[in-house]
């Protein structure tokens, strides 16, 4: 917080937790380790409100009425949303836990908790965040990159991740390895890949997206 | 003709006619006599023979009186004792009865029933009878419980001249009900620990909130101090959230305390608002764990009623979780408590609302039978407790299914307090 790289962009802690007393006196705790923090009552006042944009990470009671902690994840996952969250419980039973975190948070605290833990958890969570954004926006340009490329760049771009030489494409494809320059060249450059190396890289992230997201 | 003329003859014979006459006069005259002594003999008679039975009658009533097991008595409108039987006497323990004739019934009453007899006494010379409970200190220092049936005695004139007593020695039936009432104070204890053990991690969690609250505040307050960047109104408003919070927690271990507590408070006129609102202090939580809504409805100006404050709590605090319970396999929308009170005559009343999917017929039956259970882990003696509670408190517990939408409707009545327990 003293750092200025970490405060590029301001990041929000949101806390919901059904219970007053509890959630104003993590904001009390928290603004004073310099966060901004956002304490929405309910889960649906939480969901009313964040529209997805904001970066920062989730402090959440599992157990409130209406929604629950756990209702509010999947919610999160629904709507593709990258916000970590801590999950927060009094009664911390195991099974409980166990679902919190199948659900996606990253950590699961037990009241009471000591509070250098939970400053140091939160701290984590924002730094995922802004490595999630990062990585969103990383992978983003590459996606627009991809889509630039035409049918037959594509079909080249492919046998060149997959180890294939140019002979072997130009022969594949039917075309002259001249050709086949020309196009992996025109690759490189959409895809602004350097090198090789990065180029596979890029294509390992697309598939690793396609694939978590079928 | 010549001894018609012969003038003493005539003389003699008047005479004689005349004498003839007085006697039967005479006769006849006697005769009345006789008849009429006769007849005032038998009157004479009868009403030796009435002034007889009366004479036996009243023997009759004053053996009676005298026999009677029961102390009767005779006072006057200021307490003056004016007649007692000698059951009476020997329950007053006095060997003469001018020990007690003459002396006031308020030597004897004991203290804190005096007011409330001295009511019944300018009742009954209104005009009016009544019965009482109260406890008296005889001649010899014993306490003892009687009850008394106070009517108004009259005179030929219907006016009220004296306040006849039937007292009756009730010790004995005290000292049974006693027995029978501490018996059943220890079961309801019993149970109510059983119902804390089984809310255990739902008050933890109760108790964590504020203490958490607690902690955050104050690691908060050494940060912003060590910092130097807080100001002193943020550290004393954030200060007095500790104050609070503490206060939180301090008021729920105090409700816990009360409630598992195995003395029994006072019966007294209790307010029916209170003891909700403590109910759901200890409840509350696990409620909210399964996210079970409870709305309160009072009733404004809600009378007050007569009982056991922790008795009445633990009724509600019963009936709320049985709800919570009945609703564990419906959506969390639809979990929803209606608690509303009302009145009813003299009784004051108190329904508990499901929206669950209710019981069958046969088990609605059998919920208050002792042992009778629908739960895994369930004694069966939750409801047959709190039914014996509400009816040691001059009510009555009963269970129907609602009438629109499903669920249960649990429904107690408590007698509303009054100053006396005099009637007509």
């Amino acid at each position: 917080m003293n750092d200025p790289k970490v405060m590029k962009e301001r990041q929000t802690v949101f806390v919901v937790d059904d219970d007053e007393a509890a959630r104003e006196s993590l904001r009390w705790l928290l603004e004073s380790v310099g966060h901004h923090v956002n304490c929405p009552a309910s889960a649906r006042e939480f969901l009313e409100s964040y529209d997805g944009s904001e970066p920062g990470c989730l402090v959440l009671d599992v157990r409130m009425p209406g929604m629950s902690g756990l209702e509010l994840q999947n919610h999160l996952i629904e709507r593709g949303w990258c916000l970590p969250v801590i999950v927060v419980t009094g009664h911390g039973d195991v099974p409980m836990a166990v679902r919190a975190m199948k659900a996606g948070a990253i950590d699961f605290l037990q009241k009471p908790y000591n509070d250098q833990t939970l400053l140091d958890r939160i701290q984590q969570a924002l730094e995922l965040c802004s490595q999630r954004r990062q990585n969103r926006s990383e992978l983003a340009l590459i996606r627009a990159n991809h889509d630039h490329l035409t049918q037959r760049e594509r079909e080249v771009a492919e046998r060149v991740v997959a180890g294939k030489a140019n002979k072997v494409i130009a022969i594949e494809l039917g075309l002259s390895p001249k050709t086949i320059e020309v196009y992996r060249a025109n690759v490189m450059f959409k895809m602004q890949a350097h090198s090789l190396s990065e180029l596979v890289q890029m294509w390992m992230r697309l598939h690793v997206e396609a694939g978590e997201l079928s | 003709m010549q001894f018609l003329v012969h003038p003493p003859l005539w003389a003699l014979l008047i005479t004689v006619l005349i004498l003839i006459g007085l006697v039967l006069y005479v006769g006849r005259l006697n005769l009345n006599l006789r008849h009429s002594k006769k007849v005032l003999e038998v009157e004479i008679g009868e009403r030796r023979r009435a002034e007889e039975n009366l004479m036996q009658n009243e023997n009759h009533l004053r053996q009676i009186i005298a026999t009677e097991p029961e102390c009767v008595k005779l006072q006057t409108p200021e307490g003056i004792l004016l007649e007692m039987n000698p059951a009476g006497l020997a329950l007053m323990e006095a060997g003469q009865p001018d020990e007690i004739i003459g002396t006031s019934v308020y030597n004897i009453i004991a203290p804190e029933f005096r007011d409330d007899y001295r009511k019944l006494s300018t009742r009954v010379f209104a005009g009016e009878s009544g019965v009482m409970e109260f406890q008296i200190i005889s001649l010899k220092g014993r306490r003892r419980w009687m009850e008394t049936h106070a009517v108004p005695l009259r005179d030929r004139c219907n006016k009220v001249i004296a306040l006849l007593g039937i007292t009756r020695d009730i010790t004995a039936r005290k000292h049974a009900e006693e027995g029978v009432r501490q018996h059943y104070r220890e079961l309801a204890h019993a149970s109510r620990v059983n119902t804390m053990g089984e809310m255990a991690s739902g008050l933890a969690h109760e108790l964590n909130q504020p203490l958490a609250a607690i902690a955050n505040y104050s690691h908060g307050c050494l940060r912003r101090i060590r910092s130097g960047t807080g100001t002193v109104d943020d550290l004393t408003r954030a200060i007095e959230q500790v104050c609070n919070q503490a206060d939180r927690a301090a008021e729920i271990i105090r409700s816990l305390r009360g409630f598992v507590n195995k003395a029994d408070s006072p019966h007294q006129p209790q307010d029916i608002r209170d003891i909700v609102h403590e109910a759901i202090l200890i409840v509350g939580p696990e409620a909210r764990t399964h996210e079970v809504e409870i709305n309160l409805k009072f009733m404004p100006d809600m009378p007050r009623f007569m009982g056991n404050a922790i008795q009445i709590e633990q009724v509600i605090l019963n009936l709320i979780r049985n709800a919570v319970e009945a609703m564990s396999n419906m959506p969390p929308v639809l979990r929803r408590i209606d608690l509303r009170t009302s009145i009813e005559g003299n009784m004051a009343v108190v329904e508990v609302r499901d929206f669950g999917p209710g019981l069958p017929h046969e088990t609605l039956a059998r919920i208050f039978d002792p042992f009778f259970t629908t739960k895994m882990t369930g004694m069966g003696m939750g409801l047959p407790i709190c039914r014996s509670i509400v009816e040691a408190h001059g009510g009555t517990l009963s269970a129907f299914h609602n009438e629109k939408g499903c669920g249960l409707t649990v429904r107690f009545t408590l007698r509303r307090a009054m100053e006396e327990t005099l009637h007509e």
